[in-house]
């Protein structure tokens, strides 16, 4: 049963990843740009100072000369064979770019996503458990803040006064872990927030239901029935929350990394976004969907532990 | 403690970075103007050590190699690293000797012989001499359309012979008077002779040794840049005081897009220098100046900041009385006190007022109102109910593709409605923009250009030169003919007189013609910390560090 679940998971992961380098490359390549132009101009050459030969030499030597079909086969094979391919304005392979810019990216993702969940199921177990009235719909109604505010408007907030008044932590760059600091308060609030407002919920619902008040009846204390009893229950929409914020967690980055002045995965996709640098944003995108592909994978592997009954239930399709 | 205030300010120059007509982006620089901070007043002893750190706002073009390079703040790097034959002067745009000790011209300019300095090395060790030269202005030439600058600066390049050791000779097919200038920039500078075995690509990624002050230790574009000085480094032009080692140890380049993050790391002292492209604005000089911090300033000189013509088919640009009409209607004055501040210069030309042979053409630029009206009146458009201007059924919209768009672009859409003409901020990716400038597909496109010499309005609008849409849709063919023929005399003679004349011809033949208007000059403003002492700009507005010292 376990075994047929996760085929039927992974063969999703893997159409989703198919599906979504297939509509970039569609889309990319229906832009109205010319990529040998983009490329010349981005060696600050001028076009009209290039001979129709030597077009022709870079265009058979990007493999643009060949029909739509011949290159979205080649660049898909050289895709899964991990060869994104080189650069259109920068003139390194893709690999090397996405190298140097993902370790900056990956620890901040991490450590944003790990404050995410300390806050969002902070905020929520508190609201839950508070029994003075005022505490409690204070920290219900927080996440609601935070999902207001905008990011980049709390990521300056952030820098002018814990950067320039305090002085505690770096407002710009990449250099140890304090330089974490601040961006990854500013990539946590919203999903911290969507996060603790979801939780809350479900947790509020849970302790309503009748094996609650079994816990209750059998005198079990009030930590150990929200923690083991409702928690449990109650964490499963979180999850699927979770699961959709990480993937998101790049989408994040392009901000923070913009703010933060940042060299990571997210900064490098806005450039080569405006750049139309088209190897690049496709290999950003496939990495993209590969993340959220795989996060999703990895909690729909989880749920089962969690919820039994999700296997034994209805077949998955 | 200081606030900087909270602001996403515009990043105009963006769309410089990846422009066809990449002319637009260049900004080179020189010859006198202000600098209300000046540190020649400083007294006190230099003191030895420390790391400058200094931050720009971007690197899009990601190369630092000096022969290729247009980006403005990657040749404010390469001047540390590397050295050219000749230097100018700041205050008068007179060319002084560097590497070369001395120089002869012929009449018609198309031979020059340098005597070159003995005793220089490379950065490697290699000796500097004639062949070394010879080397680095063939290669320099090979690179052909990849050195936007060299393209122009060695227009008409021939060959250079080798004397002997310390005689060079440098021989052009056809006049070039501006090359004498064109040995003092950056894009000129020698490098060792072992750096052109390099792939251009890896000359641009770091790979390049020259024999100046400092070295290159690493660069990756739009991260950081990091220099460590030359202890036996020995000769600077004579504008440096300091004539021996730099002061500092090294130079720490960031790239802080954020202008509000940028100031505030200086007043909070975490970088010592924040260089911006935009002037920094009244608002944030106060703030920053309250914070004991010091704003020097350099006009770039140049190609003003102007709006190009697309004169091509029926467009409503074609009609000289349009293009009169919209000479008149702008009010330049206005724009410079209201987009920067209350004394901002205003423009006069098409080249900035610090540009050798800049003449005033103030008189050709007058806002007139009444004028453009009645040229547009004149010319059929008349006006309709919404207040803009219409002909045969079509409004008067003029079509302006921008990468972004702020203050400046929509004060300039409104003064123009005043006469009745709809002025369309196109707002487009870097991408459409280079698609859609090639294409010919706007009215008007922004321009600017930096070097110290007039001949620089060549390498965006003389036809005879570039194929750029800047120079094929702004002129018709009488008019590109008086043009070329104005920038080769300019080119022609040695003769300071003759020189202005044509020069003087072109500038107004540029505003009468409607092949250009100019909207404002454009200032380079830079943040000082107060720990920084013997701040100076080359004659081009770019960084000097040889006699910069940090307070310990």
């Amino acid at each position: 049963m376990y075994a047929r679940y996760v085929s039927g998971r992974v063969l999703q992961a893997v159409l989703v990843l198919w599906a979504a380098y297939t509509v970039t490359f569609i889309v990319l390549y229906l832009l109205p740009s010319d990529p040998v132009q983009l490329l010349l101009a981005a060696g600050n050459v001028d076009v009209t100072q290039v001979s129709p030969d030597q077009l022709a030499s870079l265009k058979h030597q990007y493999g643009l000369d060949q029909p739509v079909y011949v290159q979205y086969f080649t660049q898909l094979f050289n895709f899964v064979t991990g060869n994104f391919g080189e650069s259109i304005s920068k003139n390194v392979p893709v690999t090397q770019l996405l190298g140097q810019r993902l370790p900056s990216t990956l620890a901040l993702g991490a450590s944003a996503v790990a404050l995410a969940i300390v806050l969002g199921v902070g905020t929520a177990s508190l609201a839950v458990f508070a029994r003075v009235k005022w505490l409690k719909v204070a920290l219900s109604r927080l996440p609601s803040i935070g999902v207001s505010l905008p990011p980049f408007f709390v990521g300056l907030l952030l820098i002018q006064v814990f950067a320039f008044q305090l002085r505690w932590f770096p407002a710009t760059g990449d250099k140890g872990p304090q330089s974490l600091v601040l961006p990854s308060i500013m990539m946590a609030i919203p999903t911290a927030a969507l996060l603790a407002q979801v939780l809350t919920r479900s947790l509020e619902d849970a302790l309503d239901e009748p094996y609650v008040v079994t816990a209750r009846a059998k005198g079990l204390s009030r930590s150990v029935i929200q923690w083991k009893h409702a928690f449990r229950n109650a964490a499963l929409p979180a999850l699927t929350l979770l699961g959709l914020l990480l993937g998101a967690t790049l989408t994040e980055a392009v901000v923070a990394e913009t703010v933060f002045t940042r060299n990571g995965i997210g900064e490098l996709a806005q450039e080569s976004v405006l750049a139309q640098d088209i190897p690049v944003v496709q290999a950003i995108v496939v990495m993209a969907a590969a993340l959220f592909v795989v996060v999703n994978l990895v909690i729909d592997l989880i749920y089962p532990l969690l919820d039994p009954r999700i296997v034994h239930g209805q077949r998955v399709t | 403690m200081s606030f900087t205030p909270l602001r996403l300010k515009r990043r105009w120059a963006l769309a410089a970075s990846v422009v066809t007509i990449a002319a637009l982006t260049v900004l080179t620089g020189c010859s006198g103007s202000s600098s209300d901070a000046s540190s020649t007043g400083d007294t006190a002893t230099p003191v030895a050590g420390g790391t400058l750190k200094l931050a720009f706002w971007d690197d899009q073009q990601g190369c630092i190699d000096p022969n290729q390079v247009y980006w403005i703040e990657s040749r404010s790097i390469d001047r540390q690293i590397a050295d050219s034959l000749t230097d100018q002067d700041p205050d008068t745009g007179k060319i002084v000797p560097w590497l070369a000790t001395s120089w002869t011209t012929n009449d018609n300019a198309t031979q020059f012989t340098f005597t070159l300095r003995d005793g220089v090395t490379f950065s490697d060790g290699e000796k500097f001499d004639a062949t070394a030269v010879k080397t680095a202005l063939d290669a320099t030439y090979a690179l052909g359309a990849k050195s936007l600058l060299g393209v122009s600066y060695l227009a008409g390049y021939d060959s250079t012979t080798v004397i002997d050791p310390t005689h060079v000779q440098v021989n052009f097919k056809t006049p070039n008077a501006a090359f004498l200038q064109a040995t003092s920039t950056t894009t000129l500078a020698i490098l060792a002779p072992k750096t052109y075995q390099e792939t251009p690509e890896a000359r641009c990624a770091g790979a390049i040794i020259g024999s100046g002050a400092f070295t290159l230790d690493n660069y990756t574009a739009a991260t950081s840049a990091h220099l460590t000085k030359r202890a036996d480094y020995a000769w600077p032009s004579s504008l440096v005081k300091n004539q021996g080692a730099a002061y500092l140890d090294a130079i720490d380049v960031t790239y802080i897009k954020e202008d509000s993050v940028r100031n505030g790391e200086l007043s909070s002292g975490q970088i010592d220098i924040a260089w911006p492209r935009l002037p920094i604005s009244d608002a944030d000089q106060q703030v920053l100046k309250a914070a004991g911090d010091t704003i020097e300033t350099r006009a770039l000189p140049g190609i003003s900041y102007v709006l190009t013509s697309n004169i091509t088919g029926n467009k409503p640009l074609s009609d000289p009385l349009v293009r009169q009409a919209l000479q008149k209607a702008i009010d330049r004055p206005t724009y410079a006190s209201t987009v920067f501040w209350a004394d901002y210069p205003v423009v006069k030309s098409p080249v900035e007022s610090t540009t050798p042979f800049a003449t005033d053409e103030s008189s050709l630029l007058a806002f007139d109102l009444d004028g453009a009206k009645a040229l547009l009146d004149q010319a059929g458009w008349a006006v309709g109910p919404d207040g803009y201007r219409y002909k045969n059924g079509q409004k008067l919209t003029l079509d302006e593709p921008l990468t972004t768009s702020g203050a400046g672009d929509q004060l300039l859409q409104d003064q123009l409605k005043q006469a009745g003409i709809d002025l369309t901020l196109d707002v487009v990716t870097t991408a459409q923009y280079t698609q859609k400038t090639a294409a010919g597909d706007y009215d008007l496109v922004g321009t600017y250009y930096t070097r110290a010499d007039p001949s620089v309005l060549g390498s965006v609008f003389d036809q005879a030169l570039t194929k750029a849409p800047t120079a094929v849709n702004s002129q018709d063919a009488a008019t590109a003919q008086a043009i070329s023929a104005d920038f080769a005399k300019g080119l022609q003679t040695t003769d300071d007189t003759q020189r202005a004349a044509a020069y003087a011809d072109l500038q107004k033949t540029l505003i009468t013609a409607g092949v250009t208007f100019p909207l404002y000059e454009r200032l380079q403003v830079s943040a000082i910390s107060p720990k920084v002492h013997g701040f100076a700009f080359t004659s081009e507005a770019f960084l000097r560090a040889n006699d910069i010292w940090l307070e310990q």
